[in-house]
């Protein structure tokens, strides 16, 4: 909406416009909860770039026999930590044997000294005791959010959960999108047979109960990984966006913009990517927002019921899926659930704030 | 009209013929054999005897490559005839039936929950529009919306079936019924069943509600902005009598096309709720039949849902002719 008392001040500047993403994110900015929700968005990114500079029991940075090294980002790959390591047999446990093979060495540690794989025994960092084990795991000083049945932290898991958590949403929905993106713009633009077979394809696979769908194709794999999941999570969760860039599509078609690039002699391809494409890409934007939401509540009920991320993968709903063994541990379920519900809860609070600043109807409904 | 909805189911054979044909491949590319882990199951101790599966498999027709068991799976269906079940000694059909009364148990009383709570809740937040007490019920729906049903199902079983245990509020952390069901008079029996169903249709509920509400809600604000509601309130009928006279009628349309989509949903279940509470409905029956490989069961009701999907779509667009005058298929 532009503001005529801005307008008076500046006249030029309802010539200039400001560009669609520029109205989009003003309308956007002026729902509070959706810009906190933006921001945990933002958090939980930091959180799972840094995860293992925040709980882990690799130093981040460490000089180790004349090296630098960087054992932490072994949380990320495997691969990626120093074979050194294992050749010099630290067995994984770095503070001891890092003073004891080289004494001049040294180390920069993670915020806590928890590990989300394995369980802390004793002395391996000073003053800290061995994690408790079978359910007297209680949250305590130095298990925050507790410890499971084998004595491997929570919260550490929770920490490195978190990147399971975000990778499942934008890499799922990135595949979901770019698959609903085409199907609806070539049914929508088309139209014709093309649009009546889309159609029908959408219609299959929207029939198609998505958790059916979802565990053959997973049981098709030999030993899925929790990129096999994001794919599969893809490819059965575009219909919406589809249904919704068709129809965008079957709007814009005739506007007169349209029109007009066709009379220039514009190619069919161009004018859908160029013109109509960038016209209806904010309204994509919000079945996308609500479908990481789903995608992220799918991807822990698949990890709960146990076929989800295989073991190294920590995951929220792995968690939940032990404390279902063990009623009484309460901190098994809490904690993951609070995160999956808080992080359900920001992006349809985003995919809602998207959703009206892009909407025009209820944009003056606003007023 | 009726061209058009006789188009549309022609159409909807065609989708139907291509779902199962799809679904039929792809249960059978799926790795597992049915039959190893049904005799593995049955006799651990004893090695799975190769002429045994070898007989089975010829029974069970899996020796065909899966586009030919399709077709002859198609044939017998038309024929009204479903297949035995491979891990239950029981003929799909059976085995179906058996599990659709729990679960329409559940939905049904969800269903009629959430409808007699919604509306409510939905017309007084547009009555109260704006007002601190409609914004904080609005933002707790809100957020119960985003709550996944089976965190909120493990939080209450943490709650009343692990705190509250032995006090005068425990409820039963799962099934449908007490081991001692079959001796208690009918009203225990009641009691016994409203006690297990108590957690479970609240977690079927609240999810619902909430999206029904502001569904409501949405509309409500969309007719209130009318000319024939300020009409209404200039020649002084009173404010309740216009939200539920003029306006809330006029928001029916939409509720009732709603209806239509639901009806999948009354039969089918939840997979993952009916998992937790351990509730012999169809969507357990569903997961168990994925894990035990058990095709005829599975491909029964992947026909169920599929049938019932496509026919409440047509039912909602048929509904929405029938309540709209505006509305025409030509």
């Amino acid at each position: 909406m532009p503001d005529p008392v801005l307008n008076a001040e500046h006249p030029n500047e309802s010539e200039h416009g400001h560009g669609f993403w520029y109205e989009t994110w003003r309308q956007y900015r002026r729902h509070r909860l959706s810009l906190v929700a933006l921001v945990y968005v933002g958090l939980m990114a930091l959180v799972a770039l840094f995860s293992p500079a925040i709980a882990g029991t690799k130093p981040i940075v460490c000089k180790y026999k004349g090296h630098i090294y960087f054992p932490a980002l072994g949380y990320f790959n495997m691969r990626w930590e120093n074979p050194i390591f294992r050749t010099d047999r630290f067995r994984d446990v770095y503070p001891g044997n890092l003073k004891e093979k080289d004494p001049d060495s040294w180390a920069i540690w993670p915020l806590v000294y928890q590990d989300p794989r394995r369980r802390v025994r004793e002395g391996e960092w000073p003053d800290q005791p061995a994690n408790p084990a079978q359910d007297l795991g209680q949250p305590n000083r130095y298990n925050w959010f507790g410890t499971n049945r084998a004595g491997v932290d929570v919260f550490a898991q929770m920490v490195h959960g978190t990147r399971t958590a975000l990778l499942v949403g934008f890499v799922s929905m990135g595949i979901a999108g770019a698959i609903g993106v085409v199907v609806g713009a070539l049914a929508g633009y088309l139209g014709g047979w093309v649009d009546m077979l889309l159609s029908r394809v959408i219609e299959v696979v929207m029939c198609i109960p998505s958790l059916v769908l979802i565990l053959a194709l997973l049981a098709v794999v030999e030993r899925p990984t929790i990129w096999h999941l994001m794919a599969v999570l893809g490819i059965t969760n575009w219909t919406g966006i589809a249904r919704l860039t068709r129809g965008e599509f079957i709007r814009l078609r005739e506007a007169d913009f349209v029109t007009a690039a066709r009379a220039l002699g514009v190619t069919k391809f161009t004018i859908m990517y160029r013109h109509i494409f960038r016209n209806a890409m904010a309204p994509v934007l919000v079945p996308i927002s609500f479908g990481i939401a789903s995608a992220i509540i799918i991807e822990s009920a698949l990890s709960f019921l146990g076929f989800g991320a295989p073991p190294p993968n920590p995951s929220w709903g792995t968690l939940l899926n032990d404390g279902r063994s063990n009623m009484q541990m309460w901190w098994l379920i809490v904690f993951p659930g609070i995160a999956i519900f808080i992080t359900v809860l920001a992006y349809n609070l985003i995919g809602e704030g998207l959703q009206e600043a892009t909407d025009p109807r209820l944009r003056q409904s606003a007023h | 009209m009726y061209q058009y909805f006789i188009r549309r189911f022609l159409l909807g054979l065609l989708t139907l013929l291509l779902i199962t044909f799809l679904v039929y491949g792809l249960i059978r590319l799926m790795p597992g054999d049915p039959l190893l882990m049904k005799l593995e199951a049955a006799s651990p101790d004893r090695p799975v005897r190769i002429e045994d599966v070898e007989r089975m498999r010829a029974i069970f027709g899996l020796n065909d490559p899966w586009y030919t068991a399709y077709w002859h799976w198609l044939g017998n269906v038309v024929r009204g005839d479903f297949g035995d079940s491979i891990s239950r000694p029981a003929r799909v059909i059976d085995v179906i039936s058996q599990r659709i009364a729990p679960t329409l148990l559940l939905e049904l009383a969800a269903l009629s929950l959430t409808y007699m709570l919604s509306i409510p809740i939905g017309l007084y937040a547009t009555a109260r529009s704006g007002k601190l007490d409609e914004r904080i019920t609005s933002t707790v729906l809100y957020m119960l919306y985003s709550l996944p049903a089976f965190v909120a199902a493990l939080f209450l079983q943490i709650f009343f079936a692990i705190k509250l245990r032995g006090t005068i509020f425990e409820l039963p952390l799962f099934g449908m019924t007490s081991d001692n069901f079959d001796r208690m008079t009918f009203l225990q029996q009641a009691w016994d069943l409203f006690q297990h169903a108590l957690l479970p249709v609240l977690c079927y509920t609240y999810g619902s509600l909430a999206y029904y509400s502001r569904f409501i809600r949405a509309n409500m604000q969309e007719v209130v902005r009318q000319d024939y509601i300020r009409t209404a309130l200039a020649k002084g009928v009173p404010r309740g009598r216009v939200l539920w006279h003029h306006a809330f009628r006029n928001t029916l349309i939409p509720l009732v096309t709603m209806i239509g989509l639901t009806l999948p949903v009354l039969l089918s279940g939840s997979i993952i709720l009916e998992q937790i509470f351990s509730w012999p409905g169809m969507g357990k029956l569903f997961f168990e039949s994925i894990r035990e490989r058990d095709y005829p069961t599975l491909m029964g009701l992947l026909l169920m849902f599929s049938v019932l999907t496509l026919l409440g779509q047509m039912l909602a667009d048929f509904l929405y002719a029938v309540v709209d005058p505006r509305v025409t298929y030509n």
